[in-house]
Formats: C-alpha cells, sequence, structure tokens
C-alpha cells in the first residue's frame, strides 16, 4: 500500500462555512476531493474538462469550476457550494426563484447555473436577457432549453431589485 | 408573440379537465424543488456504500482487431487490487447481455453480446479488461499496466462500405453487416407514380448525435454473499425491466435482484437498459464479494450514437399538390452491435411515416448496417425525427414543383380532423389531432405574407432569411410484442390512519417532473392536498411492476393507472364517510380541500383523515361493510394497440400520437456559413396536460436537442476509427446564447383511449425543430440556388452548397 499512501496529503478548506482537513490524493482534482474526500456532494461532474459547469462552486469569493483545478491548489480556501447558500435549509432569492420558474428538470446542472447567476446579480442586478445568456453560457443544460433559466434569472432581478428599493 | 420570451398559453387544457381538479391543469411546482436546489438530491455517482470499490476499463484503442494475449500480472500485483478479469475469465461465470429488444424478433441478425469481448473489438473504446480497486486512483493505475496484445483488423466506418462486396465484417458469424432489413407501408408506388403529374427525388442525411446527458452514466452493484441477493443502484430509467435482465445475465432468480434507481440526471433513451456495464458491476461484485462501483467519463457518452441515417426517397403527386405515393429507403448507421434495441429506432422511423400525411401508397424500406463506430444509442425521438424530416422536405419539393404555397400543400394532405382515428398506410391507428388548427393557430401571431415581403427586402441588401415549417407525429406508448417495453404501468394508491397518501408507481422520472404531476392526479381524486402526497419511484422491492421511462409513458401510463387506483380509494372514503354522516347515499359524498362532505348539506363534513383513521380503527362500527384497507393497485391496457397483424399483415405498436407544427425563421450569413435561428414559433398538442409547464420544459429541451441536431451535434470519427468529438469542446451542445427565445403555445385534442386524455409529450420538438430549421435554410439560400440536405447544418455544409452554386 505504499505507492498508494504515498500519494495522499492533508488538505484543509472550509466547505459551507466548517473547516476541515482530509487526506487527498495529491492527483485529485478538486471536485474530486470535495465529492469523494469532503463528502461534498452538491457539485457534480459531468466532463472534467471544464466545459459543463456541473462542478462549479465559489472559491474564496470566485466563481470556479472545480474540475479545473488541482485539489491542492485549493489549500486553505473558503468553499461555498449551492448547499451552503443559505442558511438553516432555506433557499437563497436565486433558488427560490429557480424552483418557482421551473427552472431545471434533472438538477444535474444546478450548481453551475445557480453561482453563476448569483455572480451575475452581484456585477449587474438588472441584465437584460442577451446578458443573463451570456452569462450562464458556461454551463450546459440538457433538459430545460434554457428558456425558464433565463426566467428564473430574470425573476430574481425583480425581487432583489424590489427588496433593495 | 414577439419573441421577447416564453410566452404559454394553455388555458384550454385546465377547461377541459373534470369539474374540481384543484390541482390538474396547474402548472404547480416541483415537489421536492427545494431539495434539489440546496444540493440534497443524492445521485447515483454520490452513493457512498461501505466497502464499495472501484471499477475501471481497459478500454481499445482500435476500431476493429483480434484480441492476440492479455498480459494482466504487473496489474493484479498493484497494491490495492482487487481484481483484474478478461472477457474470457467472465464468459466462464455469466451469460450474454440480454436483448432489451432483439432484432431477431424482427428478422433481423442478433449476436450474444459479452460484457467484456472474449476474441476481438469491434470499437475503438470498447471495454477490454475490467480492474477492481480499493479506490478509483489505485484502478486507473493498475488499469494503465495492463497489456492488451492486438491484431489489427481492416475497419469500416460508412454504413455503404460496409455493405460492399468484401467490406471487413464485424460479426462474421452474420456474413454481411446488415443487422436488420424490412419493410413497411401499402400499395405499389410504380401505380401512382404512372398517372402522378409529377415526381421529385432526393436525398437527406442526418449526423451522427449523441444523447449526452449532463450525468454521465454510473452503476452501483452490491453482492450480499449472506443473503444471496444483489442489490443494483444506478442510472436507470427501467428498473424492472432491468432486474429481469440481470437476473437472467447472473443466472439467478429475478426475486433474488433489487434495482434501486436514485433520481437520474436525465436520460433522453440513453439509460434504457442493455449497456454492458450495467451487467458487468454485478460479476464483478459477485467475484470480489463487494459492491462495486463503475463510473462513465464524458468522452465514453460521445462514443454512444443515434440518427446517422441517410433516406432515400421519392415521391408522386398532382397538380394540386396532393401526394399520392411515397417511397423511401432508409440506411441506418447503427454502429458496433448494442443489447439495448436501439435498432428499433430505425423501425420506429420508417412505421410513423407517412407522418400525419394522409398519403395511401407508401413503400418504405429500411436497412441496419454495423460499422466500426461505438454503438448505437436510443435517443428521443427514437427514430421519429427521420420520418418527419423527410416528409417535411417532400412537402417542400412539392411546393416547389407546382408553384404552390408550400403551407398550403400541408394543408391538402395532412389527415383531416373529422378522419379521426386514421389508419395510416404503415399500419398506425393515429388517434386523434387537428393538424390544421396547430398551423391556423401558428399564423395567429405570425404574419406571413409580412415576413416574406421583409425577407425579399433584406435580399436586396444581400442579407439571406429563410421560413420553414416542421410538422411531427410522434408515435408514442409504445408495447412492443417480446420484449419489456409495454404501454401499461401499475401504480399502487395507499392512504395511511393519517390520512397521508403514498404513490407507488413503475413509472420513473429522468428529472421531467412526472412525479408530482401524478401526485397533482391523486391528491385531485382524493380532495387532498399536495402536501399529503408523497410518491415512490425506482424500487423494484417497493414499487409495482412498470417500465420506467420510455416512450413517453410517465404521466400517460403511470399517471392514468395512479388515477384509477386513486379513484377506486375514493369510493371506500365516501362510503365510509356516508356511514359516518349518516348520509344514505356514498354518492351524495363530495372530496374536497381535505374535507367528505355530503353534498348540499354544507355543515354535515368531516376531515378526510378522520374518515381514514375510522376505517382504520372503529371499521367493524363505522363501516361494517367495507373492506378495511385504504389501498388500490390499478393498471389499465390501451384499447388501441393491436399486436395480432391485420388482413394487410400490419400491427399498431403505439397509443398516443401528440403532434405539433413549428416555423422557424433563420438568417444565414452567406460569408460565414454560420446559421442563426431567429424566431422559433411552436404550438404542440399532446391533449390533455396535468401540469402545462412540465410539458413545455420537455418541448423546449426538446427544441433545443432539436436545433443542436439541425446545427451543430456531430459525433466524428478520424480515419483510423478513433474519436474526434472527444469531449463538449468539439461535440458541441447549444448552450443559452446559441438559441432564441421561444413562442409557444398549446391546442388541447384529448386522446380518446387514455383514462385522462393525456398523450405521451416526452419526445416532442426534436424532429419538428430539425425539419423547420433545414426548411428555413433552404427557404433562405434557394434565391441563391443553394441547398442542403445534410444536417447537421454546420457552416461548411453551407459554404459547400453556395460553391456549388458558383461553379
Amino acid at each position: 500500500m505504499e505507492q498508494v499512501s504515498d500519494t495522499l496529503v492533508p488538505l484543509t478548506l472550509t466547505i459551507d462555512g466548517v473547516h476541515r482537513t482530509e487526506a487527498v490524493d495529491r492527483r485529485s482534482l478538486l471536485v474530486e476531493a470535495l465529492r469523494d474526500d469532503f463528502g461534498a456532494t452538491a457539485p457534480k461532474t459531468g466532463c472534467a474538462t471544464g466545459d459543463c459547469g456541473a462542478c462549479t462552486c465559489r472559491v474564496d469569493g470566485a466563481v470556479v469550476k472545480t474540475c479545473l483545478q488541482l485539489a491542492v491548489a485549493a489549500q486553505g480556501s473558503d468553499i461555498t457550494t449551492i448547499s451552503g447558500l443559505a442558511p438553516r435549509g432555506e433557499l437563497g432569492p436565486v433558488q427560490q426563484a429557480f424552483w418557482d420558474e421551473q427552472a431545471f428538470q434533472c438538477g444535474f446542472c444546478l450548481s453551475g447555473m445557480v453561482l453563476a447567476a448569483e455572480d451575475l446579480l452581484s456585477r449587474n442586478p438588472e441584465p437584460t436577457d442577451e446578458e443573463i445568456r451570456w452569462a450562464i453560457s458556461g454551463n450546459l443544460c440538457r433538459c430545460t432549453g434554457y428558456e425558464t433559466i433565463v426566467a428564473a434569472v430574470r425573476t430574481a432581478a425583480e425581487r432583489l431589485g424590489a427588496a433593495d428599493s | 408573440m414577439d419573441g421577447g420570451g416564453l410566452v404559454v398559453s394553455h388555458d384550454d387544457s385546465a377547461a377541459a379537465l373534470a369539474q374540481g381538479s384543484a390541482y390538474s391543469g396547474s402548472s404547480v411546482r416541483r415537489h421536492d424543488g427545494d431539495r434539489y436546489l440546496q444540493g440534497h438530491i443524492a445521485y447515483s455517482d454520490d452513493l457512498r456504500l461501505p466497502g464499495m470499490s472501484h471499477a475501471v476499463l481497459v478500454l481499445s484503442p482500435l476500431a476493429h482487431a483480434r484480441i492476440v494475449a492479455i498480459d494482466t500480472e504487473a496489474a493484479q500485483a498493484r497494491p490495492g487490487v482487487l481484481a483484474v478479469l478478461t472477457g474470457a475469465d467472465l464468459a466462464a461465470e455469466v451469460g450474454p447481455i440480454p436483448n432489451a429488444m432483439d432484432p431477431a424478433g424482427v428478422g433481423g441478425r442478433d449476436v450474444a453480446l459479452r460484457v467484456l469481448p472474449v476474441s476481438k473489438v469491434v470499437y475503438a473504446g470498447q471495454p477490454v479488461v475490467a480492474v477492481v480497486a480499493e479506490t478509483r486512483a489505485a484502478a486507473l493505475e493498475a488499469a494503465a499496466l495492463v497489456h492488451v496484445d492486438y491484431e489489427a483488423l481492416p475497419h469500416v466506418l460508412d454504413a455503404e462500405a460496409a455493405m460492399a462486396e468484401g467490406a471487413p465484417l464485424l460479426y462474421e458469424e452474420w456474413g454481411t453487416n446488415i443487422m436488420l432489413a424490412g419493410t413497411a407501408g401499402t400499395g405499389s408506388f410504380e401505380d401512382v407514380r404512372q398517372t402522378a403529374f409529377g415526381v421529385v427525388e432526393g436525398e437527406l442525411r442526418t449526423g451522427r448525435g449523441a444523447p449526452a446527458p449532463m450525468e454521465p452514466r454510473c452503476y452501483v452493484a452490491d453482492w450480499d454473499v449472506q443473503t444471496s441477493r444483489l442489490t443494483w443502484h444506478g442510472t436507470t430509467q427501467a428498473p424492472h425491466p432491468l432486474r429481469h435482465s440481470i437476473a437472467s445475465f447472473l443466472g439467478v432468480r429475478e426475486r433474488q435482484v433489487r434495482v434501486v434507481a436514485p433520481p437520474v440526471g436525465g436520460s433522453f433513451g440513453y439509460k434504457n437498459f442493455g449497456h454492458p456495464e450495467e451487467y458487468l458491476v454485478c460479476a464483478l461484485s459477485r467475484i470480489v464479494g463487494r459492491p462495486v462501483k463503475w463510473v462513465e467519463d464524458r468522452t465514453n457518452t460521445l462514443r454512444y450514437g443515434s440518427r446517422d441515417m441517410r433516406l432515400r426517397y421519392r415521391a408522386a403527386f398532382g397538380a394540386d399538390g396532393r401526394v399520392s405515393g411515397v417511397t423511401c429507403h432508409m440506411l441506418a448507421n447503427h454502429g458496433a452491435a448494442a443489447a439495448t434495441g436501439a435498432f428499433g429506432m430505425a423501425l420506429a422511423g420508417g412505421l410513423a411515416l407517412p407522418s400525419g400525411y394522409a398519403v395511401d401508397v407508401f413503400e418504405a424500406e429500411y436497412q441496419v448496417v454495423v460499422t466500426n463506430k461505438g454503438p448505437y444509442s436510443p435517443m428521443r425521438p427514437f427514430g421519429k425525427e427521420a420520418s418527419a424530416l423527410l416528409m417535411e422536405t417532400v412537402m417542400e419539393r412539392v411546393a416547389e414543383e407546382t408553384g404552390l404555397d408550400p403551407f398550403e400543400v400541408r394543408r391538402r394532405n395532412w389527415v383531416r380532423s373529422d378522419q379521426f382515428p386514421y389508419a395510416t398506410s404503415t399500419g398506425l391507428l393515429l388517434d386523434s389531432g387537428n393538424y390544421e388548427g396547430l398551423l391556423d393557430k401558428v399564423l395567429e401571431d405570425f404574419d406571413l405574407e409580412g415576413t416574406r415581403a421583409e425577407h425579399a427586402r433584406l435580399r436586396e441588401e444581400g442579407r439571406y432569411l429563410g421560413i420553414g415549417l416542421g410538422f411531427e407525429v410522434l408515435p408514442e406508448g409504445a408495447d412492443i410484442p417480446g420484449a419489456l417495453i409495454g404501454a401499461s404501468d401499475i401504480s399502487t394508491v395507499r392512504m395511511d390512519p393519517s390520512g397521508d397518501v403514498t404513490v407507488l408507481t413503475g413509472v420513473t422520472s429522468p428529472g421531467n417532473g412526472n412525479d408530482t404531476a401524478i401526485m397533482q392526479i391523486v391528491a385531485d381524486r382524493l380532495g387532498v392536498s399536495m402536501d399529503s402526497v408523497s410518491i415512490v419511484q425506482g424500487d423494484t422491492d417497493i414499487c409495482p411492476f412498470g417500465f420506467g421511462n420510455v416512450s413517453s409513458r410517465g404521466v400517460l401510463t403511470g399517471g392514468g393507472s395512479a388515477a384509477l387506483a386513486a379513484d377506486d380509494v375514493a369510493d371506500k372514503l365516501r362510503r365510509v364517510a356516508a356511514g359516518m354522516l349518516h348520509c344514505d347515499d356514498p354518492g351524495r359524498i363530495r372530496l374536497g380541500d381535505g374535507m367528505a362532505r355530503v353534498e348540499g348539506e354544507p355543515e354535515q363534513a368531516l376531515p378526510i383523515s378522520a374518515v381514514a383513521g375510522a376505517l382504520y380503527t372503529v371499521g367493524y362500527i363505522v363501516a361494517p361493510d367495507v373492506e378495511p384497507t385504504l389501498e388500490a393497485t390499478r393498471t389499465f391496457k390501451m384499447h388501441n394497440i393491436r399486436h395480432q397483424p391485420d388482413d394487410g399483415g400490419q400491427f399498431n405498436l403505439f397509443s398516443t400520437f401528440s403532434n405539433a407544427v413549428y416555423v422557424s425563421v433563420v438568417e444565414v450569413d452567406v460569408a460565414t456559413g454560420l446559421v442563426e435561428v431567429l424566431r422559433h414559433v411552436m404550438v404542440h398538442d399532446c391533449g390533455i396536460m396535468i401540469n402545462p409547464r412540465f410539458v413545455v420544459g420537455q418541448f423546449t429541451g426538446g427544441v433545443v436537442t432539436g436545433l443542436g441536431a439541425a446545427l451543430g451535434e456531430e459525433i466524428l470519427h478520424a480515419a483510423d476509427g478513433s474519436l474526434s468529438t472527444s469531449g463538449f469542446k468539439t461535440y458541441l451542445l447549444p448552450r443559452a446564447n446559441d438559441v432564441p427565445a421561444f413562442e409557444i403555445a398549446h391546442q388541447v385534442t384529448p386522446s380518446p383511449f387514455t383514462p385522462l386524455g393525456t398523450k405521451g409529450a416526452g419526445e416532442g420538438g426534436v424532429a419538428c425543430s430539425m425539419a423547420s430549421v433545414l426548411n428555413a435554410v433552404n427557404d433562405a439560400i434557394r434565391p441563391l440556388g443553394a441547398s442542403v440536405n445534410e444536417l447537421p447544418i454546420s457552416p461548411h455544409r453551407v459554404l459547400a452548397s453556395l460553391q456549388e452554386v458558383d461553379r
């Protein structure tokens, strides 16, 4: 077993507010470490080449496709998955809008879609439909045809705007 | 409909449903949407079983080769490795993979497919050796040390070349590469040709497409030595049929197998049953005595293809644009053989002809050919895109030849709304429809003449825009004789002493919301709130038998049988309530809002939960004549399915025929060849809609699959047979900024053959989009004398067609 354990290194992450250290294969992608070693399975592996976005998380404030980063490169990072977006089992405004607008079917793309939408609205609170489509274009969905996802982001923007004013 | 966003009108559906429907006909949200949005849904790859080991497969680098020798010694010696097994090792342990549909059943050629090949490989990427280890990393390391000695054989990728004399044979015992050949239709084309005003002929080609759900396949098999029982978890559409076939594969009793299907990340036909790895993990788990997991990578999903057809047609027509006869030859490139029944796509494509047109003479001939591409996979709409493309091309060509308006040519050829049920020339019995009504509805918001005038004006500026019509009739709710693909699913409805309701059903949900829709149906029938209802799907130890989710069956058969079961329970509740409320006639008890009320006497009422509790606890007092259960299990038969041949030797394997008309507007950039879809106007008819928003979701998803097939998605191979499109950078799924806003409306023509008047809705939009976009592109470039007949209409194909004109 020596060769196998040789590849293990300790990795410390804060995931959805919980600070933990686990032994991680140093060859692992961040998404693999999150899912397999830390048990954070909300991000999914859809391609492992950065094309589908299903593995998206917020890493130190930036929206990151976690299949494009080695786990060890995230040492000490603060990571938010969609499980950590809203406290105490409630839904955040973007999540709520996705539910209300039927903006997903199989749900496999949701990590990426919701985090990309949150990221857009944090920078641009009143996006046009074209801006929404551009913002989520790094994330693939095979079920919805994107129409209701665009509607959900629009709805979330309206609700957030109404709440602010 | 101005293109500014999703426009949905569905008032008809709610009105057409019975009075008193609190939920059915309304677009309630997914019952478990909050769990999805918090990342709390456990998909197959999220499962962690105690002691779980990991399988990694060694793949063939060659498209066609004999396996000379396999050296597994170095791999076996790696730390953490539990087993390294070859096809020869496993052939002694387990049988071949049972066919989901047997090609021999329809006169085709079968091959006993092994989970790993014993003597040769027939496509690049075919699994050859399985390595099981403690971790996936250890299995990957060991797999890299397996050495396979191959003797390369000549390979063939093209279907026409595969049929040529001297072509390399994939399965030598066949003596040919033709897996299946047959005919469908009625009458003699030659006869009608003699008297026709004219004949058009031509060819169409569709590129190889992949179902490519976002979630790749993943299987976990867990053989329990103590109980001699296998529990299988994984990405499947069809738990019960899979259970049956796993038992046959392992040589155990069906009761020794439990299949559990966690929520699935999209399926689209790909996750029906019959893939080698589904069975392989079972054998591996029994051998190593531990749970074994295999998870697919993205590249492997793109080895599985569909479509890849060549269609040749001739159509005879009158001066009035009426088509009197069509003959077509369909050649499908299957790739390597599969046990998934994917060959049936050619059959279904043939049977779905001549679409919804009253063409009395139809001769269809089909050939399914194996080649050294990856295997064919079922994919929505299961070959029916070929029939829509063919007939919509014929209609356009006839319009061109006769000088008639292409929309008018459709009207003249459609089966009229007063002709249903209508027997087609391929033997199908179209249940109901109003095709002209669909077009009328499209044109309510589409200014045809104004748009044409605008396009003519833009042509003066050197811009090329076009309008195209697509029309689809989709045979759904299939019942295939001899196969575990049937049109009757079973549902159980159970009410607890507290009044809580559980629905157990044999249909599964690939994420489309059919679980919520079935809950809506049941809540209405029992007069309780949605909050009181839960549903269980996808566990063969818990749910009654069903065929999962194939052929658009979820609400059609699962919802229909759940409605019947709920009605039985409701009848009992009425009898108990009548006794408790001192009402002589249970027929006067109304169930609604969680209450049982005597009609006309609003003060005479009881909570339904109290009625349920009373039957369980004081049934001998309050309801001495009522059997003390609040549970019913029901199913039903589709009365229009016919497996006995008629006089012409034809069958009807399908129960409903949803339909749609689309009109697309595209602009073709003649400098770059790029096609942009500017408008996509759609009117569907899938009968009664239980949850219109879910139905729309099915269509919009199908539309984007259709747009991908029309404009970008194509599996390509290098000359050596290796996959060129190995990921989403090269296999181009449409992204959000590639597709327009959709304009959607519905027409509701209830099916007379289904309990709720519903029709299948799961395959809509793909075929129609392919046809409307193809026709729109040709409308745009016709003034240049150019045309395209091959999909996807990638820029290089547009440019090639324009260059052809220049020469």
